[in-house]
């Protein structure tokens, strides 16, 4: 039985390198805690950037880990999209020693999970929440890294008043931050440009039936000429569903999180529709690279541009290491802070000067046939965005 | 525009229907409360969406869906809640629940937690117009399905020996036993019943929601609870009344609610419930149970 | 045809039946008679299938019959007519009537026997579409009967017939269990009227306590002052 015996060695030379051992270890290995959804609701956002971040983790820890000295040890624990939830397996994570913590893709969760690790000190990153108010809910440990709701809700504002839109109908769901404040930013951009608000309405999350709204829709007196929502899977296949169903044709934008595979698959449903991305690979451009990488490692071609999010997480926490020279937590910390034009894959990146959501470019795509077609890309300018 | 919300009303009102007569079915036999019964839903959607992919004909893919519900609840009542029987109410809710979270992780880690979509045939997504007037096709069909099924329901409980078993077992289980009809034969048949209700109102929600996901069954079972009980548990009429009931109350509240206190419907609609009850403490068609010492 | 042997029944710590010996001939009525909670309609319940056996057997035919399910009893030719009568108050007194030949039949036959119910219980053809809830008191009697012998039992267990019936209807329904007897119907009547019930059978058992405390004739149990003095009030 060779193995039993070299378990029997190695705990025997543990016992009389005891210390030494352990302390060896600390230095050279980092934990980092990911609560993520592994199943529920954000399930479908959380594995495709943590899918993005082990594979730039791997890579690193090929080459050393962070920093080309510490080496990444990854502790992935199921949040089942629940925010209490979220907030335990967050305190578990810190009892195994994570020195930075990676939060789910959404603001509530991230925001519990944040309230543990900021009187620790911990940087804490949400792999693709993008809620504005986020990092200010918790203090100075929370990073986002996603294109911030505001900053996406301003790309595709400008994009609506450049195509000659002048009036839109608002449609939010005050059940998570993203539904509620994504097309209110947009609202605000949009007025400020010249369009006009002609209604509002309101849907309840996980809740199919959008009759009555689209009745009302149907009903204005002052026809829209756009319809802005954040809604998202299960609630967006339905609204556009039904809104299609009742011989409704005006145009329908939204944001990142329809930028899936799901609403991708819902075909002719869905052409026309305009979302956001965190990217988009042309020919010749390092996502395009990324996307050939990541399919290699992963078996699938990336979904979305989560994959790549998390990749850039990876990038920059490397950096920040490199920055910092060590792995305490709080210069970590202010390391990433003081990031500035960092090249990522989708373009640059900064955290200097933010409350601590990054600017970086936001992708606007349309779907068309079936396909997610790319319309342009832009970094709006840091006036236009509404304060979260 | 008013016609139209009715419409809206009593389409999503046929849904709710009936799912609540789907869980009221197997209440009103073995006193159990079937929170899995969404996931009887979510299977049939998952079948669905199978049979669509294979190429099946919509039809034939409608009619596998719902063909998967019932056997799937028959295979549930006899591998789950068999064992259990005779154990108390509790025990049996508890039993349901378990199902229903197994259920669920199995859709998540066998099929995906994300969202499939699910193209439903181009007329299905329609509207039928009258000078202004649009009546979509889904809600005319969600309507008319719901009412045939209504009634094939009707017809069933009433003329068929089983269906009048089922109504008297309801009242008095141990008596139905005692005229020499098998007590598995009532539970399989209720079960089966529920199995083809929640396949019905799982192609009905899936048509008017585009996609299937394994948590998609929740908000249903919820939904079909509230009717149920407000209803009054057990008593199929009331199941029918309670659904349309909840159905009529969401729409009108979403269509007429300004938009400051839209967010506040769904308490609104359960204060309403908590008010019928308190008037109606059985429900609104209570059930008929024999008295006994 | 009947036979009960050391039966013993418990309701978790209580015993309610410690020792029940009992057999019924074809063609007899046995009453079964003591007070409140003697054990009477446990007995009844065991054989029947709806209370389990804590030991002791039941035979019916030569045919063991303990621990079978009430449907299986029901199917072997035991009908029991429940204590209360336990009719099916929300459905009519035709669909009472179907359920109780439902299985035992063709259908055609059990139409027949429908009509054969209704010439014995006019009444019932009267209030043939009405609820059975609607009924009174004695017409649910006669339903619960008539509901019996829907599926043609070679033996039937009456529990309480008399229980809260108006005296005049009493005599009716006794009449009718005579009639049945006539018939050729083996009969095993729980009663606490003991007179009542003394006067129809052919044999008694008396319990009390979930004890066999006297057997034999019907004439030899009225004239027994034990029953005279316990039961009878004489």
């Amino acid at each position: 039985m060779p193995s039993l015996y070299r378990l029997h060695r190695a705990a025997l030379c543990a016992a009389v390198f005891g210390i030494a051992a352990i302390s060896t270890a600390s230095a050279e290995e980092i934990i980092i805690g990911a609560a993520t959804a592994q199943t529920g609701g954000l399930a479908p956002y959380d594995q495709p950037a943590l899918a993005g971040l082990r594979m730039s983790l791997d890579e690193l820890n090929a080459k050393g880990g962070l920093g080309g000295k510490y080496t990444v040890k990854l502790l992935i624990k199921d949040t089942r999209s629940d925010t209490a939830q979220t907030a335990t397996v967050a305190q578990e994570l810190i009892d195994a020693g994570a020195k930075i913590m990676i939060t789910p893709c959404d603001a509530d969760p991230s925001i519990s999970a944040g309230q543990l690790t900021q009187p620790l000190g911990i940087p804490t990153l949400t792999l693709c929440g993008s809620a504005p108010v986020l990092t200010g809910a918790v203090g100075d440990v929370m990073f986002g890294t996603y294109p911030a709701d505001n900053v996406q809700a301003t790309a595709v504002a400008d994009f609506a008043v450049s195509e000659g839109k002048k009036k839109v109908f608002l449609l939010t769901s005050p059940d998570s931050t993203y539904t509620a404040n994504l097309p209110e930013y947009f609202g605000k951009v949009f007025e400020k440009k010249g369009g006009a608000i002609v209604g509002r309405g309101t849907f309840s999350m996980g809740q199919p039936d959008f009759s009555a709204e689209i009745t009302n829709i149907k009903g204005l007196a002052d026809k829209p000429d756009l319809i802005m929502t954040a809604a998202y899977e299960p609630d967006f296949p339905a609204f556009i569903q039904q809104l299609r169903g009742a011989g409704v044709t005006i145009p329908v934008y939204g944001a990142d999180a329809i930028g899936t595979p799901t609403i991708k698959a819902l075909g002719k449903l869905v052409d026309g529709v305009v979302y956001t991305a965190a990217g988009y690979a042309e020919p010749g451009s390092k996502l395009e690279a990324f996307n050939a990488a990541f399919t290699k490692y992963a078996g699938h071609a990336p979904e979305s541009t989560y994959e790549v999010n998390g990749y850039e997480i990876g990038l920059i926490l490397d950096q920040a290491v490199k920055t910092a020279g060590s792995d305490d937590p709080k210069a970590i910390r202010d390391a990433i802070a003081g990031l500035k034009d960092f090249e990522g894959i989708t373009g640059k990146i900064t955290y200097a000067g933010t409350d601590r959501m990054p600017l970086r470019p936001v992708a606007l795509m349309r779907y068309e046939g079936g396909e997610g077609k790319h319309v342009q890309t832009l970094i709006p300018d840091a006036a236009d965005v509404p304060a979260p | 525009m008013i016609a139209q919300q009715i419409i809206n009303a009593v389409s999503l009102g046929g849904v709710y229907a009936l799912l609540a007569l789907g869980l009221a079915i197997v209440f009103s036999i073995v006193g159990l409360i079937n929170f899995a019964h969404g996931e009887l839903m979510t299977l049939s959607g998952y079948a669905l969406l199978a049979s669509l992919v294979l190429g099946f004909p919509f039809p034939v893919a409608v009619l596998v869906a719902v063909s998967c519900g019932a056997l799937a609840a028959v295979a549930m009542e006899r591998i789950a809640f068999r064992p259990m029987r005779g154990a108390s109410v509790t025990s049996l809710l508890l039993t349901s629940f378990a199902v229903s979270s197994l259920l669920k992780v199995v859709f998540q880690n066998g099929i995906s937690a994300r969202p499939q979509a699910v193209a439903m045939p181009g007329w299905m997504t329609g509207a039928f117009s009258f000078g202004d007037f649009t009546i979509g096709v889904g809600p005319s069909i969600s309507i008319v399905v719901s009412a045939l099924a209504l009634i094939a329901l009707e017809v069933f409980l009433r003329r068929s020996v089983t269906g009048t078993a089922m109504r008297a077992a309801a009242e008095d289980f141990d008596v139905v036993r005692l005229m020499g009809i098998p007590a598995s034969r009532i539970i399989a048949t209720a079960f089966l019943l529920s199995g083809l209700l929640a396949g019905l109102a799982a192609i009905l929600w899936v048509a008017q929601r585009a996609s299937v996901d394994p948590l998609m069954g929740f908000t249903p079972v919820l939904k079909a609870f509230i009717a149920a009980v407000v209803g009054g548990l057990g008593s199929l009429p009331g199941a029918v009344a309670g659904g349309f009931l909840l159905g009529i109350i969401e729409v009108l509240l979403q269509a007429t609610l300004p938009g400051a206190i839209a967010p506040y419907r769904d308490a609104i609609v359960l204060s309403g419930v908590i008010a019928v009850l308190l008037v109606r403490p059985q429900g609104l068609i209570p059930a008929v149970r024999a008295q006994r010492s | 045809m009947l036979s009960v042997e050391a039966l013993k029944i418990r309701y978790g710590e209580v015993e309610a039946v410690r020792r029940v010996d009992l057999t019924v001939g074809s063609g007899e009525i046995i009453a079964l008679v003591g007070a409140n909670g003697a054990g009477k309609s446990s007995t009844l319940g065991a054989v029947a299938g709806l209370v389990p056996a804590a030991s002791g057997k039941v035979v019916f035919d030569g045919v063991d019959i303990t621990g079978l399910a009430p449907e299986a009893i029901a199917r072997k030719g035991v009908a029991l007519v429940p204590e209360g009568r336990r009719i099916f108050a929300s459905l009519t007194v035709a669909d009472n009537l179907r359920l109780g030949g439902a299985v035992h039949q063709p259908a055609a036959e059990a139409r027949l026997r429908e009509e054969e119910m209704l010439e014995l219980f006019p009444i019932l053809r009267r209030y043939h579409r009405v609820k059975g809830g609607n009924l009174s008191g004695g017409e649910q009697q006669m339903l619960a009967i008539a509901r019996a012998l829907m599926g043609k039992p070679r033996m039937i267990l009456l529990d309480e017939p008399s229980l809260g019936l108006a005296p005049q209807l009493i005599d009716t329904v006794f009449d009718l269990i005579a009639e049945l007897r006539r018939k050729g119907l083996t009969i095993l009547l729980v009663e606490q009227n003991v007179a009542l019930a003394l006067e129809i059978a052919d044999r008694a058992v008396v319990l009390a306590n979930g004890e066999v405390v006297l057997a034999g004739t019907a004439k030899e149990l009225a004239s027994s002052d034990l029953v005279r003095q316990a039961y009878l009030g004489a």
